[in-house]
């Protein structure tokens, strides 16, 4: 344990208390809020169950009709057959728990209620308590996620035959997909520091998401003009890359090349974040009363 | 409360024209309260815009890959489409704003506002609230509707255009007895705020018609929640492929539905004024 | 600046630009394309020194700047033009090292989270200001004891009561040591018993740790308990700074007279106001030259019973300096913007 002694740099009547090391401190806070946001998320258990049955209508009419249009063009279309296509739409629930970060609709609220000055206060980047809190909030998640899995694979019946590797950067891969979310999403929430008429772009923003990012239909089934926009944009690699990771046996190379790809995006939208946080900061303090 | 009891507050009789004076009247309320909110006009108008695109893309899409999907061209499918986005801009309107309405009552203990006013108790919290910005929906469903039927070879009947009304009414019954009953088990299970969301996710299942659906899905949106009822079959309609017999089974199922729903109306009344004596 | 301060503000401005809003369909649709705004100062050019240890209070009606002084000196306002220091650093840089050595409690404004036992929420703080395990459980246990709430440590935060969680988010926000303690309003909203706890347990973390208190409060008793040092702020101005007992001596240039007479019957305009009457008890206000005077005549025509010469007490002084500022305004709008 590393214990810097600073002195004071102004007057005061006793020494002030020692510092732990920086890594150690973030470690702790992470571990702190982890462990905080699981134990109320089991005591919400109920209506955080309920809330993810209610996400499930959406893939499974996807699945239902994808399903059908395969029947019908002879067992498989876009390179799926009904039973890869149950294995995507079901996977496709946990990436989707998995994507839910803060709302970027939610700054208004954070800015008015005070709740911003509070962390303002903090010696900390108010996006650590963000990243950490809903983290926890995942295990959760993962834990609910299971008897939904197996009672949509029961229903479905889908083919997953995945391999050793593809599980584990399907396991980073999901946590990749939540942090280039959150830092995305946190640039737009921000947005909201200079004018609360934001529902246009947010509406915008998310729509472009759905069609680019996997959401609505496995990407090799989009016309080919749509897959290669979607490979410079960053939506792809929060919902697509990950279920395709499980399902759709890539070799090893794409695999890898994926999760660098995650990696860039987190990189970029971490950098703008750092950019704009100041900024947004300078504003607040500006006129915020 | 009224001190006569439960008895006193149901047993008022309705006469439709009372009805229909009283829905009109607080129609209009609705409307110039609303009229404040203009901006949301605005976001509403985008929403169902992009709700729109997305939908004609993915049209596109399957369309794409096949020629017709379980028997329903390209038209028809707009023509579902269609119906869907106007038949939830109906509900969006005038259904779920007064079902939200009375559960926020029933939670807030604010229910006997209404239940002291000389109409009938069922009625006003039914018809009192209104969001007229969702009718942007309606505009929207209905134009594509329109185009659709142009668009559709084989034209489309005054039989067909009958069976359709007809069937959007019964659908509309349908659903609103749905979300009453629903929404009357408020009395007994007081936490139902997931309730629209729910609704709005199984909702979506009506983008498509029931037909291309697995056997227990169809029957779970034909029994359990009336969606088939509200968007497939008067699209069925439009599309020329209704038959008599489900229309007749359309409207002995809302007529047994309506039966149902005013009885547990009256059943939940007798317990909450129970529970608040 | 003095080299001993451990707060500094000097010629302190602050000026919000808020929209006019007028009523009328024509300017409604003006406002849509051309905003009208004007200027309003909160804060009008205020200077101050705090000494390290000092326990000073900040008085004020709504809307008169205090606020806006305390979130300026903490950093989350950055001033309009002026000078403010606290323990060397530019508050609105947000230095972490400025930040670890203060903290800014707000009454009515919840800092710990919402479902889960205190003592977890002084956890996140511990790692949050890297504070060493040991340390961090010495001084939680001294304030915990300090502020009798050892048994709600383990409580979820939602089950306690108001009072209960205004302690904790106390707890929560010395955990660090701070140096500064920025108090907004500490006992707003609880009951008597609770704010004299609070009252004397600032009070001994002041004389134990000589930590620097600004403290703002509408309510008299905080002030009068706590702090010999007074500022008066008003329109965004300091009407006053000085110690409590002099404040009376500046302003208030007249004396109360209680007298209680045989007599209840009498009438004593003649001598001064007469403010209140209860049965025999009367209670007179007269100008401070003229209390040995008037003293005097009482005692000479009445039978008097019981006689007590105060000076005015300090809510009344108070409120006739805040009346004073407002006849003495001149026609530019100043005082904070209110939604």
């Amino acid at each position: 344990m590393s214990a810097e002694l600073r002195t004071a740099a102004g007057p005061s009547a006793e020494a002030p208390v020692p510092e732990e090391g920086r890594f150690r401190s973030m470690a702790s806070m992470y571990l702190t809020l982890f462990k905080t946001s699981i134990v109320v998320g089991f005591q919400y258990r109920v209506a955080n169950l309920l809330y993810m049955i209610g996400m499930i209508a959406e893939p499974v009419i996807y699945l239902v009709v994808w399903s059908t249009i395969a029947r019908s063009q002879g067992g498989s279309v876009g390179g799926f057959t009904p039973g890869e296509f149950a294995a995507y739409y079901i996977v496709w629930t946990l990436v989707r728990q998995f994507n839910i970060v803060f709302t970027p609709y939610g700054w208004e609220w954070r800015i008015r209620e005070g709740q911003l000055s509070g962390q303002l206060l903090k010696p900390v980047h108010p996006i650590h308590y963000d990243i950490a809190d809903i983290a926890g909030w995942k295990f959760v998640v993962i834990v609910l996620w299971l008897p939904i899995a197996a009672v949509l694979t029961l229903i479905f019946h889908p083919t997953l035959n995945p391999t050793v590797l593809q599980v584990a950067v399907f396991a980073v891969a999901i946590w990749g997909a939540y942090l280039i979310r959150t830092m995305n999403l946190w640039l737009l929430g921000m947005v909201t520091f200079w004018t609360t008429r934001v529902a246009a772009l947010f509406e915008l923003y998310f729509v472009m998401e759905l069609l680019l990012s996997g959401r609505l239909v496995p990407l090799s089934l989009m016309p080919h003009w749509v897959q290669v926009l979607a490979c410079f944009l960053p939506f792809k690699w929060t919902f697509g890359f990950p279920i395709e990771a499980l399902v759709a046996d890539l070799p090893a190379g794409e695999l890898l090349g994926g999760l660098a790809m995650q990696a860039l995006w987190i990189a970029i939208g971490a950098g703008l974040v750092w950019i704009m946080w100041r900024r947004a900061v300078r504003r607040y303090t500006a006129v915020n009363n | 409360m009224n001190a006569a009891g439960p008895r006193a507050v149901r047993a008022k009789r309705v006469e439709p024209i009372r009805a229909a004076r009283l829905s009109w009247l607080f129609f209009r309320l609705g409307v110039m309260n609303e009229m404040q909110y203009r901006v949301n006009f605005f976001i509403q108008l985008l929403q169902s815009l992009l709700a729109l695109g997305t939908g004609l893309a993915v049209l596109a899409l399957v369309f794409s890959h096949t020629k017709t999907l379980k028997g329903w061209t390209p038209n028809e499918l707009l023509a579902v489409m269609g119906v869907h986005l106007l038949m939830g801009g109906l509900i969006r309107t005038t259904i779920q704003p007064n079902m939200t309405r009375l559960i926020e009552d029933v939670r807030q203990g604010t229910l006997d506002y209404a239940l002291t006013k000389p109409e009938d108790s069922q009625l006003m919290v039914s018809v009192r609230d209104i969001r007229i910005w969702q009718g942007v929906d309606i505009v929207v469903g209905a134009a594509v509707l329109g185009v659709a039927i142009a668009r559709i070879q084989a034209g489309v009947g005054v039989w067909d255009a009958l069976g359709f009304a007809v069937a959007l009414l019964l659908g509309g019954v349908m659903i609103y007895c749905f979300w009453m009953i629903l929404t009357i088990g408020a009395f007994w299970v007081i936490r139902m705020d997931q309730i629209v969301e729910l609704f709005e996710g199984v909702y979506q299942a009506g983008r498509w018609p029931v037909t291309v659906y697995p056997l227990w899905l169809r029957t779970a949106l034909t029994f359990l929640v009336p969606i088939a009822f509200a968007v497939t079959v008067p699209a069925e309609g439009v599309t020329s492929r209704l038959n008599g017999g489900t229309l007749l089974a359309a409207f002995g199922l809302a007529v047994a539905l309506f039966a149902v729903t005013r009885w547990f109306w009256q059943f939940g009344l007798r317990r909450y004024s129970g529970a608040s004596a | 600046m003095l080299p001993e301060s451990v707060i500094h503000v000097d010629g302190l401005r602050k000026t919000f630009v808020v929209p006019e809003r007028e009523a009328g369909l024509r300017a409604a649709i003006r406002a849509l394309f051309r905003r009208k705004t004007r200027p309003v100062r909160a804060v009008d050019g205020i200077s101050f020194d705090i000494s390290p240890g000092e326990v000073v209070g900040f008085l004020g009606p709504n809307g008169a700047g205090k606020t806006t002084t305390l979130k300026m000196l903490s950093g989350l306002l950055f001033p309009t033009e002026g000078d403010v220091r606290v323990l060397g650093h530019v508050p609105s840089r947000r230095e972490k090292a400025f930040l670890r050595r203060i903290t800014l409690v707000m009454g009515n404004r919840n800092q710990l989270q919402w479902d889960i036992p205190a003592v977890d929420s002084f956890e996140l703080n511990r790692a949050i200001y890297r504070i060493p395990r040991r340390d961090f459980e010495e001084i939680r246990d001294e304030v915990v004891e300090l502020l009798e709430v050892q048994d709600l440590l383990h409580k979820p935060v939602r089950n306690l009561s108001l009072g209960e969680r205004m302690k904790m988010e106390i707890v929560g926000a010395l955990l660090h040591r701070p140096q500064v303690l920025f108090l907004d309003e500490p006992t707003i909203g609880l009951d008597v018993t609770m704010q004299k706890r609070i009252r004397s347990f600032i009070g001994t973390y002041n004389r134990r740790h000589g930590a620097t208190v600004l403290l703002t409060s509408h309510y008299m008793a905080d002030v009068l308990a706590l702090c010999k040092r007074v500022i008066v702020i008003h329109h965004g101005r300091i009407l006053f700074d000085g110690a409590l007992a002099a404040l009376s001596s500046q302003f208030a240039a007249y004396k109360t007279i209680g007298v209680t007479l045989q007599d209840g019957q009498a009438d004593l305009s003649a001598y001064g106001e007469v403010l209140r009457r209860d049965g025999e008890t009367f209670t007179i206000r007269v100008a401070k030259a003229d209390a040995s005077g008037v003293t005097a005549r009482l005692l000479a025509e009445h039978q008097v019973i019981d006689l007590t010469i105060e000076d005015p007490p300090i809510e009344d002084v108070i409120e006739l300096v805040f009346a004073q500022e407002a006849t003495d305004g001149d026609g530019e709008p100043i005082g904070e913007p209110t939604a």
